[in-house]
């Protein structure tokens, strides 16, 4: 029988949502083109060539190395790409990720990842055509409510705080909003404005975001109210607690 | 009216928190809502800060025309909101006016909010407010400042002007 991973315990929706975001078995919610996110990112101009660090590896006459021959480079590593950076918030309230769940989709899912995860928000570095392959897949699929979610390289202020009016998460730079029932977005992720208006689709209504979601919140779904998790969590913490400890120190 | 801010025990203040960060049509709202209460001596609005550019990374100094941070007006009186308002803190002459700045509240508000009771603002001068206005005289070593409710409105190193708006002033005089 071929192995299965198990990802995460537990039986509750939002244990069930992170099983699906690590192995990378989310629902596709709209389409984005790849110009736009190209524009969206706003690392290089949308059509232009990728700029390169070094020479392809192809090209560069690689030393004799037993492990460069097992291992196969990304396709931004073996056209000698920059290394460039995606950056997430997610909002407290309901987000369909949280910020590690990003890392942990990123890390199993992409090859060539650098991820690091903050409280409020994830950022992802990768070779450029590498980036825009991951950026794309949580831009378009159900890991990324773009009213609960934001793409934010800079001043990513939002994620503990209360929603607008609208329900949808405070933008300091104002990059994307809702109009007329769908958010878009006129600014690059540094809040540069581009030469287009990206629609990002119909942000979820709260029921579906609660459904969705992969934040245990009191209100919602709570972390305790499953025990298979908290039995996991406690005896992890009790495993890397024994290991730690050094009667000699 | 009184002419001072918190020195009197009588003075209280209650803060007012919404579910949610107010659109400046509902703050313009509620705001005026409040305005018509009895016994309002100062209010203050805090929130998130809406830049008029953008202060780092790559951007740097290009413009942010936040469409949220436009002119109100609160009892005729015009004035730029600076944040989107998270919470209004409200100073009232008695402990009575709390029910009618909850009736304020409801009429202005879509969803619910909450509403404390205690010292928000500031009760007396600081150090770094007689730094910048002084002592009344060698003799009088009370802060120079006409009216302190002036006082807790404004960072003490922030522009008086721009940042409050005197509602009816004419009428205080």
């Amino acid at each position: 029988m071929a192995y299965k991973p198990q990802y995460y315990p537990g039986s509750t929706s939002v244990a069930k949502n992170r099983r699906k975001h690590m192995s990378d078995d989310v629902e596709k919610m709209r389409d984005i083109s790849d110009e736009d996110l190209t524009a969206l990112l706003g690392h290089r101009a949308p059509g232009s060539d990728y700029p390169s660090t070094h020479p392809p590896l192809a090209e560069m006459g690689e030393p004799d190395c037993p492990v460069r021959e097992v291992v196969e480079p990304t396709p931004g590593a073996a056209a000698g790409d920059r290394i460039r950076y995606a950056q997430f918030s997610d909002s407290m309230y309901n987000a369909p990720s949280v910020p590690y769940w990003r890392s942990y989709h990123a890390a199993i899912n992409f090859r060539g990842v650098d991820p690091g995860t903050l409280s409020g928000r994830q950022v992802n570095e990768m070779r450029e055509r590498d980036l825009e392959e991951y950026t794309k897949r949580q831009a378009e699929t159900e890991m990324t409510d773009w009213g609960l979610a934001g793409l934010r390289g800079c001043t990513v202020h939002g994620h503990s705080l209360r929603l607008q009016e609208d329900g949808v998460m405070f933008d300091m730079l104002d990059r994307r909003r809702l109009e007329g029932g769908v958010m878009v977005m006129d600014k690059d992720q540094v809040g540069v404005p581009i030469d287009r208006k990206v629609n990002l689709g119909k942000p979820m209504s709260e029921s579906e975001a609660a459904k969705r979601t992969t934040f245990y919140r009191v209100d919602n779904c709570a972390f305790r109210s499953d025990k298979e998790v908290i039995e996991w969590t406690q005896r992890i913490w009790e495993l890397r607690t024994k290991y730690g400890f050094q009667p000699k120190a | 009216m009184v002419r001072t801010a918190n020195v009197s025990n009588k003075l209280k203040q209650v803060k007012i928190f919404p579910q949610r960060l107010l659109q400046p049509e509902t703050a313009e709202k509620l705001l005026n809502e409040l305005d018509q209460v009895k016994g309002v001596v100062r209010m203050l609005i805090s929130g998130k800060n809406l830049p008029r550019k953008i202060t780092c990374g790559p951007g740097t100094g290009k413009d942010v025309n936040h469409p949220d941070r436009i002119i109100i007006h609160v009892s005729g009186c015009a004035f730029e909101l600076h944040v989107i308002v998270g919470e209004v803190l409200v100073e009232v002459e008695d402990d009575s006016v709390a029910e009618e700045l909850r009736k304020a509240c409801e009429r202005a508000l879509p969803f619910p909010f909450e509403m404390k009771r205690g010292y928000f603002i500031k009760t007396k001068p600081t150090l770094t407010d007689f730094g910048k206005y002084g002592f009344k005289s060698r003799t009088d070593e009370t802060i120079n400042l006409e009216d302190e409710r002036m006082l807790g409105l404004v960072d003490p190193h922030a522009k008086l002007e721009s940042n409050i708006c005197m509602v009816k002033a004419e009428e205080h005089l």
